[in-house]
């Protein structure tokens, strides 16, 4: 605006093109230029950037089930771990998928029917625990870490006790809730 | 602050001498506005560049997961739909800038000596415009891209020698799949942009060598005399241009509410290819080369036109500017480009009045209404057309252009001997065939039923009365209902037409439930039972050819050809308990779960 002014005063005094009307409409042309431009970016940039930030503001992977089924309280043995897949559905952005394998879980069923659910994934860096048979401990291979049948570390590398998950047991169904460790 | 940091990068780097240098670049005869056209494709061409990589974070190259992927932008993102239609859109406006941009220098003569590399290159430029444009249109994996895409590889393949080969490195095998997309993918993105990037450097560096070309009639006094610095003076006129093209280009996406998708490309369907509009001279010009003469088209005229482009500042070598002293030369470039332009109207013309076409346009149309209904609940990972698998009304179709469309006709396409089923089971369509059976439409010559002769009003009652007997008629008007049963009760239709046991039979069809799903499934199966045609029967029956879902699936077809009836089968809603949560797959909104609803929302006007 200073710059118009500048023009104006400019060419009301002389009457007519000087160099320093030219010098002010430049100066004036840039800061147009300027104003301009940023709001040409500004309106291009806002849609792009609300459209490439979708998935901070929407989840893109949602539909698995909270509790999941794993099988009947009588598929699993008292007193022996026994490995079970996790399966649920999901809809990953634009695709469905039914029955998908998510991972899979130690089930130990105990005398009074209760049931721990132990992650296979060790705490220390993620390897898979094995059930030692003959030994009756869940051992690390990676590492040589040993776990007893509560999942509590015996020793090894690994800083905590096996994860476990909060299941339920609703008409002879057990359930787990796959998405959060304990 | 922010000038020491400047200056550190400054006394490192010198970039303020570089953009000195680029800015300051003194443009003879002044600032003009008939320059902007050049940095107005350069700014459209970053606006490609800047989508491209947005939309290039959500897009997924394959065939089972493109049209999925360009699915989930249109629909589900925020700003998505309008990111798209940018792009989309924005091929288009390059194509119109280029092409003034191309003529402008072509009048003004600013091919000649020394600037015989800055036309080569702009020609070469403009080639990889069409280039982009073609491999961008298959990308959606759409109907309309993969159908029109199909023509382009073919007219490659029209190429002597070499064209097979050609055609088959860029599908990525013999025919269409995975390979095919990757392949135009990668040369959409990664190729042609390489490309031009590359020719666009030279491009610029030559004109910055050789400053603008003015005005012929300029003098060289008057050029020395007016010298404005490129920044700001001619910079702002080109930030207003395009500030002008951006304007028209974001409103034109939000009157056509984002940029077309189709249903997902369905290699078993009769799909009327149509190419992007800068490509119908070419599509329409192949119309006139038939048989052998296919490759005067395809590959003899294109490359004569290309070529001529090529020399053409090493024949027009005379260095007068004046458009006068050039007349054969601009009967050349003119009658071409009048001829561009006359078939690309007589393409638009034509299609614009072929029944064919525009009964094809409408239905595709409501096909893609229909698979962004379905793809709501989720895609299968078979990819897109996996939607219809389960859709009744896509499946009915089939069946019924499999089984019966050789006799009844929908929409102008089928034969002529039964019934026309356009707009089926309607009052008008009832109406009509009260009024007169014998006609073209209906039973024609084999219709023994004499022409109900009764006043207007009261064949609309009747049709009012006989729709409602399927128990689907949607606002039945009840008063009309009542007077129809009366004049079909106690007229002359219940003495051919049993009416109320559905196992009466007489000599003329039972109307008892009359077009209900039953009704029309038992008629199917055996039209030549004694309550429906008996002897007179002429239409084969379908008990031993199709299944009852098959039988379903076509019943709810034909219900969905009356206008009344919705165009996407609403599927009774099945809620299904999958271990531990409860949703309903196809619902009508597609409710997985609550989050969905959310999901679900979109900005769209």
């Amino acid at each position: 605006m200073i710059a118009l002014f500048e023009i104006l005063i400019e060419v009301c005094v002389t009457g007519g093109k000087t160099k320093k009307v030219e010098k002010a409409r430049r100066k004036f042309l840039k800061i147009v230029s300027h104003i301009l431009g940023g709001a040409l970016a500004a309106g291009i940039l806002a849609p792009l950037a609300g459209f490439l930030a979708h998935p901070l503001l929407k989840k893109t992977v949602y539909g698995t089930e909270d509790f999941i089924r794993l099988g009947s309280i009588d598929d699993f043995p008292i007193g022996i771990p026994k490995k079970m897949p996790v399966t649920s559905s999901k809809m990953d952005a634009w695709n469905i998928f039914e029955g998908l394998v998510m991972g899979s879980v130690w089930v130990i069923r105990q005398k009074d029917n209760s049931l721990q659910v132990l992650s296979t994934n060790c705490p220390h860096l993620g390897c898979g625990i094995d059930w030692g048979a003959d030994v009756n401990k869940f051992l690390c291979p990676c590492h040589e870490g040993v776990f007893d049948i509560q999942g509590k570390v015996l020793s090894g590398p690994s800083p905590r006790s096996m994860y476990s998950f909060k299941t339920k047991i609703e008409n002879n169904t057990v359930l787990v809730d796959y998405k959060n460790l304990i | 602050m922010a000038n020491q940091v400047y200056e550190w990068i400054e006394n490192r780097t010198g970039i303020g001498n570089v953009m000195k240098h680029a800015l300051d670049e003194p443009v003879h005869g002044g600032a003009r506005w008939t320059y902007v056209f050049g940095s107005g494709l350069i700014f459209l061409f970053i606006l490609q560049v800047i989508t491209g990589i947005v939309m290039a974070c959500f897009y997924s190259p394959s065939s089972t997961t493109a049209w999925g992927s360009v699915y989930y932008i249109q629909e589900k993102t925020s700003f998505g739909w309008f990111v798209r239609g940018i792009h989309h859109f924005g091929s288009s406006a390059m194509m119109i800038v280029a092409i003034i941009h191309f003529f402008q220098v072509f009048v003004y003569g600013a091919y000649k000596k020394p600037r015989e590399l800055n036309w080569i290159t702009g020609v070469i430029l403009l080639l990889i415009l069409m280039g982009f444009g073609l491999t961008g249109y298959l990308l959606p994996w759409d109907q309309k891209g993969y159908w029109a895409t199909q023509v382009a590889t073919n007219i490659i393949g029209t190429i002597p020698v070499i064209g097979e080969y050609i055609k088959v490195l860029h599908q990525g095998g013999s025919d269409y799949g995975n390979f095919t997309l990757t392949r135009f993918f990668a040369l959409h993105v990664f190729l042609l942009p390489l490309s031009l990037l590359f020719f666009l450097v030279i491009h610029v560096a030559l004109f910055r060598k050789h400053g603008v070309t003015p005005h012929w009639k300029l003098s060289k006094q008057e050029l020395r005399n007016r010298i404005d610095p490129f920044w700001p003076d001619q910079v702002f006129k080109d930030i207003v241009f395009a500030m002008i093209l951006y304007a028209i280009l974001a409103g034109w996406v939000f009157w056509n509410g984002g940029a077309e998708l189709q249903s997902p490309a369905d290699p078993a369907s009769n799909y009327l290819a149509r190419p992007e509009w800068y490509f119908l001279f070419l599509f329409q010009l192949l119309k006139y080369c038939q048989g052998n003469l296919l490759i005067v088209g395809t590959v003899i005229l294109p490359t004569l036109a290309v070529t001529f482009l090529f020399v053409l500042p090493f024949i027009d070598r005379n260095p007068l500017r004046d458009p006068s002293k050039r007349i054969p030369f601009f009967a050349v470039i003119s009658s071409g480009m009048v001829g561009a332009v006359v078939l690309t109207v007589a393409s638009i013309h034509h299609d614009k009045h072929d029944t064919h076409i525009l009964h094809q346009r409408e239905d595709s149309e409501i096909q893609a209404a229909r698979a962004m209904k379905l793809a709501a609940a989720g895609i299968s990972p078979a990819g897109g057309m996996s939607i219809f698998l389960n859709d009744p009304i896509y499946l009915g179709e089939k069946i019924f252009k499999a089984n019966c469309n050789g006799c009844h006709m929908v929409k102008g396409a089928g034969g002529e001997t039964a019934p026309d089923f356009t707009d089926f089971g309607s009052r008008q369509w009832i109406a009509g065939l009260l009024k007169n059976p014998k006609d073209k439409k209906y039973f024609g010559e084999s219709g023994t039923m004499p022409p109900v002769q009764l006043p207007e009003e009261s064949l609309l009652d009747i049709s009012e009365f006989l729709a409602s007997l399927s128990g689907k008629l949607h606002e039945g008007d009840p008063g009309r209902i009542e007077r129809g049963r009366e004049l079909v009760m106690k007229g002359q239709c219940a003495i051919c037409h049993p009416v109320g046991d559905k196992n009466a039979q007489k000599i003329a069809p039972n109307l008892t439930g009359y077009l209900s799903d039953e009704w029309l499934k038992e008629f199917i199966k055996t039209p030549a039972d004694r309550k429906f045609y008996g002897t007179r029967n002429k239409m084969p029956g379908y008990e031993d050819t199709l299944n009852d879902k098959e039988l379903d699936s076509l019943i709810e077809y034909l219900n969905s050809l009356s206008k009344k009836q919705p165009a996407v089968s609403l599927y009774k809603k099945q809620e299904r308990t999958l271990t531990g949560y409860v949703y309903s797959q196809y619902g009508s909104m597609g409710i997985l779960c609550p989050e969905i609803v959310i999901t679900g929302y979109q900005m769209r006007p």
